[in-house]
């Protein structure tokens, strides 16, 4: 046995923990070399030193004080929490609502500060109310702000201008196909 | 044995107070607080080397125990369970404190501390000499490393087994009684002059 397997084997031997056979090694070697028993006695010291440390204890307001905790932690968690899927504490249908308050207030608030934006609009109104061209009434160059009364007519609709008729017979250039 | 309402709570074992606790009865969490507050804050103190501190990790463990109890099976002993949570929140509470870089007098090394030594003299009061002792331990414990220090206060100052500390700390048991002796060689070094 050498000095590092002894001194291994020190707390066993202390402990009553050597088997038969380590423990008669291990006094051999103490016998060989009797300034190790003084290691041995020196752990001993130790161990006996600090089985005899005061015990501390804990306040004697311990307990008063662990049971305001769990009473204070009782009622923080009776406090409903936000579930996992909402928005800044908000459950998607709310925070629908809110975007939507939000959107509207923004908008009214346009429509107050900034009035320009609705003379525009009423003008877009007035354009929106003129006929739009087709193909069954097609449109004028020009717009024509005046709507036509019939009865400020000069002319007489049913007297036929024979030059007007002319250039408006499309006759000649027209061909009928039999089906 | 039937656990009738009529017997003290003193003949239960942890393990039927635990389970009582489980089901309910909130006396059986107070008469395991009562069994384990000392010896835990005596445990805690050893480890961290300042009583205040080691009455708040004290604190939350039992807290934890009152909120995880369904957490605690059978398949271990209920002191290995409490000993293992208290260890776990000083380990915490001890890495924090590095990261704070507080220096305490009981993690000062012996070239930093300066210690009012009493003159050991017969006029001396026993108290006084004792407590400096105690002091000096104290101290040479907070100077051992992390994986010294838990076995060691497991063992000689709180007195559980073998098998128990293997248990709370997750190492073989081969390991801890490694652990344990190299443990007691260093302290031993360091309070020669104490004899």
């Amino acid at each position: 046995m050498n000095r590092y397997q002894f001194e291994d084997l020190i707390s066993e031997y202390i402990e009553n923990e050597l088997s038969l056979s380590k423990r008669k090694e291990f006094e051999t070697y103490l016998e060989e070399n009797p300034e190790a028993r003084s290691l041995i006695d020196s752990v001993r010291y130790t161990m006996d030193t600090m089985r005899s440390l005061p015990k501390v204890k804990a306040n004697p307001k311990f307990n008063e004080r662990l049971m305001t905790r769990i009473k204070s932690n009782i009622d923080w968690s009776a406090t409903p929490m936000p579930s996992k899927g909402t928005f800044f504490g908000f459950t998607p249908i709310h925070a629908s609502l809110l975007t939507g308050l939000m959107i509207a207030f923004v908008f009214v608030s346009m429509q107050l500060f900034y009035p320009e934006s609705g003379t525009q609009i009423t003008e877009r109104q007035l354009f929106a109310d003129e006929q739009v061209p087709s193909l069954s009434n097609p449109g004028l160059n020009t717009v024509n702000r005046t709507t036509p009364d019939l009865a400020d007519a000069e002319e007489d609709s049913l007297e036929i201008d024979p030059k007007k008729q002319q250039q408006k017979d499309f006759s000649k250039k027209m061909h009928f196909v039999n089906d | 044995m039937s656990l009738g309402k009529q017997q003290s709570p003193f003949v239960y074992t942890d393990e039927q107070l635990i389970a009582r606790f489980q089901s309910g009865d909130e006396r059986a969490y107070v008469e395991l607080v009562n069994r384990y507050r000392d010896r835990l804050t005596h445990f805690v103190f050893q480890f961290l080397g300042e009583i205040e501190q080691a009455e708040d990790v004290v604190q939350d463990t039992m807290l934890k125990l009152y909120e995880k109890k369904h957490y605690y099976r059978e398949i271990a002993k209920f002191s290995t369970w409490i000993y293992t949570i208290a260890r776990n929140l000083a380990n915490t509470e001890l890495r924090k404190r590095k990261r704070r870089k507080t220096t305490h007098l009981s993690q000062m090394t012996r070239d930093e501390r300066q210690y009012e030594i009493p003159a050991v003299q017969p006029d001396v009061g026993q108290d006084v000499q004792n407590e400096f002792v105690a002091k000096r331990i104290q101290a040479a414990i907070q100077d051992l490393p992390e994986h010294f220090k838990t076995v060691i206060i497991l063992r000689d100052i709180q007195e559980l087994s073998y098998d128990d500390i293997s248990n709370i700390v997750g190492v073989p048991l081969g390991t801890v009684k490694s652990r344990i002796n190299r443990a007691r060689l260093q302290l031993q070094a360091e309070l020669k002059d104490l004899r």
